[in-house]
Order: C-alpha cells, then sequence, then structure tokens
C-alpha cells in the first residue's frame, strides 16, 4: 500500500522534516556510495527505518514491485551483457563487474524506494502541512508537496468507487488479457475527467478560502520540533556533505 | 443601501463556446438579502453564481462583456457536491473548516474561535475531531457550509447547497441562510427546491437559456 498509515511509532510522532530529512539523506549516500557492501548498508538502513516505522509490511509489497522489475532488467543488462571476467552461476554465464554493477544500481534503488514509501507511510500529510506552515513556506509549494504525496491513495479510492460502479452496469474484470485490457477503458477514462473536473472546483473552493489572498498563514497545531530532531538533521546533512567529500577525494566507499 | 455587486448587461461566455452562457444580464444584489435563483438545468444558474462572486471569468477564464461592479471583499462559494470542495489537507472537520480564516493570516485564537462558532451555526460541532473524508455526504455539505461561514463572507453563494442533505438539514440550511442574510451578507442561491427557498428568498430570479425571464418577488417568480 502507498500512502499514509496511521501509527504511534517514532517516525509517526517525530517532526514530518525528519524522517524526510533521513529519507533524503539516504538517496544522497545511496549516490555517493558505489560498491555493492556499501549500498547494501543503506539498503538495510531504509530497511531498518521502515521498521522503526512499524510499516514494513505495507512497504515491502510495494516497495518490491517496483523494484523487482528493475532488478530484472539490470542483470540482464550488466550481468548478462557485462564485460569479462565472467563467472558461472547454475547454467549462466555472467559478468562479474556487471553483476557488481546491477547490485549498486539495484540496490540504490530498493534503497530510495524503502526511504520513500515509509516517509509516505509515516508522514501524515496534514501535519506536514502544519509544519511547512509554520515555516512560512508559501501555499502553493505546501499545496503541489501533499498534492504529490496524497495523489495514490486519493486516485486509488476514487479507482475502487467507479470499478464499483461500472462492475454494477455490467462490467466484466476477469478473462483474457485483451479482455481486461478493454475494461481498463471504463476505470480510466472516468478516473481522468472525473479528476479533472475536480480540480476546477476545488481552483474554486480553494480560492474562496483565502489561499491566494497572499497573507501569511496561520498555523493551527505546528507539530513541536524538538532540539535532538533538529540536530540529527544537521548531523544527516554532515553526514551527506561527507560522503560526497570521500566520494569525490578518491576515499568513497 | 448601495448594492454590493451590480451587473449591466452582462454577458459571459466560457472559453471555446460558441455562444454566451449568460447574456444581457441585469442584476443587483445588496447586504441582507436572500436573492433565489432557478431555471431548467443549463440556465445559466452555476454561471450566475461566479460571476456575480468575481470567480468568473478570473479562475474560469472566459469574457465578461458589460459592467460588473462589487464591492465585495469575501465572497464564500458553496457547490452541490462536497468532495470536491474540501482541501484535502486537514485531518479533523475544525482544521478544514478553520482552513479559510487561517489563510487570511488571523491570529490562531481568532480562528478556533470562529471555527467553533459557525460549526455550531452549521450544527457540525459534534463532529470537530472527525477525519473529514469519513462523513457522509450530508454531514460533509453542512461542514462545507461552515467553511463559508468561517470566512465570515459579505457575498455567500450557494449552488444547490441542499442537493445532498435530508429535510431536516436542508430546512435548517435555508433557515441557516437567512441569518446569514439577516448579519449583514448578501445571498445569491441556486436552487430548484423552490419551497424552501420561497420560504427564506427576499427576492427571486428565474433563468432560462441564459437570460433572467422573471424577477421579482418570491411569491411570484417562484410559484
Amino acid at each position: 500500500m502507498i500512502g499514509y498509515v496511521a501509527g504511534d511509532s517514532p517516525l509517526h510522532r517525530a517532526h514530518p522534516y525528519t524522517p524526510l530529512a533521513w529519507a533524503g539523506a539516504l538517496l544522497l549516500v545511496a549516490f555517493a556510495v558505489s560498491t555493492p557492501a556499501a549500498i547494501g548498508s543503506v539498503v538495510l538502513a531504509a530497511v531498518a527505518t521502515a521498521a522503526v516505522g512499524r510499516v514494513v509490511p505495507s512497504v515491502m509489497r510495494p516497495a518490491l514491485l517496483l523494484a523487482l522489475p528493475t532488478w530484472g532488467l539490470l542483470l540482464v543488462l550488466h550481468g548478462v551483457l557485462g564485460p569479462d571476467p565472467r563467472v558461472a552461476l547454475g547454467p549462466l554465464s555472467l559478468s562479474q563487474p556487471g553483476l557488481a554493477r546491477a547490485l549498486v544500481l539495484g540496490g540504490r534503488i530498493t534503497a530510495i524506494l524503502f526511504a520513500f514509501l515509509t516517509v509516505l507511510a509515516t508522514v501524515s500529510p496534514p501535519r506536514l502541512v502544519e509544519a511547512m506552515t509554520a515555516r512560512g513556506v508559501p501555499f502553493g509549494r505546501i499545496y503541489l508537496l501533499v498534492s504529490t504525496l496524497t495523489l495514490v491513495p486519493r486516485m486509488r479510492s476514487r479507482a475502487a468507487l467507479i470499478l464499483e460502479a461500472q462492475q454494477c452496469r455490467g462490467l466484466r474484470l476477469g478473462g483474457s488479457p485483451p479482455a481486461r485490457l478493454r475494461a481498463l477503458g471504463p476505470l480510466v477514462l472516468p478516473l481522468v475527467l472525473g479528476a479533472l473536473a475536480e480540480v476546477d472546483e476545488q481552483v474554486l473552493a480553494l480560492d474562496a478560502r483565502g489561499v491566494t489572498s497572499g497573507a501569511r498563514r496561520t498555523p493551527l497545531a505546528p507539530p513541536p520540533d524538538r532540539a535532538g530532531e533538529r540536530a540529527l538533521r544537521w548531523v544527516l546533512g554532515l553526514l551527506v556533505v561527507a560522503a560526497y567529500a570521500a566520494k569525490f577525494a578518491g576515499h568513497g566507499l | 443601501m448601495k448594492p454590493i455587486v451590480r451587473l449591466r448587461g452582462g454577458s459571459f461566455t466560457y472559453p471555446g463556446a460558441p455562444a454566451p452562457a449568460l447574456h444581457g444580464l441585469d442584476l443587483e444584489l445588496r447586504r441582507g438579502e436572500v436573492t433565489a435563483v432557478t431555471g431548467p438545468i443549463g440556465a445559466g444558474a452555476t454561471t450566475l453564481l461566479l460571476v456575480a462572486a468575481g470567480f468568473a471569468p478570473r479562475l474560469t477564464g472566459g469574457t465578461l462583456a458589460g459592467e460588473r461592479e462589487s464591492l465585495a471583499v469575501r465572497p464564500g462559494i458553496v457547490f452541490a457536491t462536497p468532495w470536491t470542495q474540501l482541501t484535502g489537507l486537514c485531518h479533523t472537520v475544525r482544521a478544514e473548516v478553520a482552513f479559510g480564516p487561517a489563510s487570511h493570516g488571523r491570529p490562531r485564537e481568532q480562528v478556533l474561535a470562529v471555527a467553533d462558532r459557525v460549526m455550531g451555526q452549521a450544527q457540525v460541532d459534534h463532529l470537530a475531531d472527525r477525519d473529514p473524508h469519513t462523513l457522509s455526504g450530508g454531514e460533509l455539505q453542512r461542514v462545507i457550509i461552515a467553511s463559508a461561514l468561517a470566512l465570515e463572507p459579505d457575498l455567500l453563494v450557494l449552488d444547490d447547497p441542499a442537493a445532498e442533505l435530508d429535510p431536516a438539514a436542508a430546512d435548517a440550511l435555508y433557515a441557516l441562510l437567512r441569518e446569514v442574510a439577516e448579519a449583514g451578507a448578501a445571498v445569491l442561491v441556486a436552487t430548484p427546491d423552490v419551497e424552501r427557498a420561497a420560504r427564506v428568498a427576499t427576492r427571486a430570479l428565474r433563468l432560462e437559456q441564459g437570460r433572467v425571464v422573471k424577477d421579482g418577488p418570491p411569491s411570484e417568480v417562484l410559484a
């Protein structure tokens, strides 16, 4: 499942900027390291983050569903078609440097997926809005970010409603792949058109409610930002700087 | 008293539309009045609301010909479908209702006080801590009405606002519209519910094919 999962883990209770900073740091470090062992550590850190947020079951499935096709492609591209020397793996002869490259690239994608799906699952969008409002972030940017974060769950719930309605009108979902493809039409068209129509009314409603007034919004319940969390975010920033300094100095992992 | 909105010879055409949605419209809206708009589907009632409140053409695009003068500084709007009017950014009804005044930068205590007051007026105070996405259509519509009232609008336009409401809630809503007008706002409501509108409206318009074909006391226009 992609989207917020209510809970009371340390990540749920944290200031929204802290899990975001953690995920951002993991992303940047994942690109700073270039050995399978190092990237494996980043993946473990990302999975451990999901465990701390108690969202491993929710995050695991979409992360693997999104990562596995990429893994397959990388293994074929780099493992099968990569340069010598080669290693035998059962009946396959695979490129050793190609495999290492595939592990690094696949590991990066896996770590990034785990980290950001964990952020989506543990950062409540309304708390993020309040945190950003308290920092004086303009509403347009807040809306853009939060709409993006909540896009998948919103579209999924709308799609479920449309699917139910279309099934009541006789839409059949089973059958051969071409029949399934044909069934997509009655789902996708109302989904897209409905979303566009909704945007029109929502623009009017938001405008009427003052989002274009130019005033600085009043935060109503800003989440507390403890000194320890602020310090942690600074440490993460320094860690990223150190990782890139080591990489460019030729001491990267 | 000077009208809060005045249209003279107003015609409005949506972008790319071959013909105007409203033609030759003369209209004055005054504080303290509830004006009901009726007419067949497609007559232009929704467009009239958008033009009167200044949302068209500013947000919809299109062309407005004729004269439009407005003194309204805080227009509120309510559509028939409450789901499309949620901000999507609030996890409680109180936050949803408080969204408007908070956007205007009013102090937190004032924002919450206004939100609590209008939730009481719209009879949703018992839902204050609920997630708006878990409410029924009728409950949600009352939350949307409270959200519009929280702006303390000087002009309130409503498009078939009782479509999602049960009869008792619809009665309460129309009574509330009169209270809002008596408190100093101009209210313009497009509705097929002529019976309820006749009870509270001080004036009524009938639109057909984008033109006002009747304008007068509700007892005459809505009969």
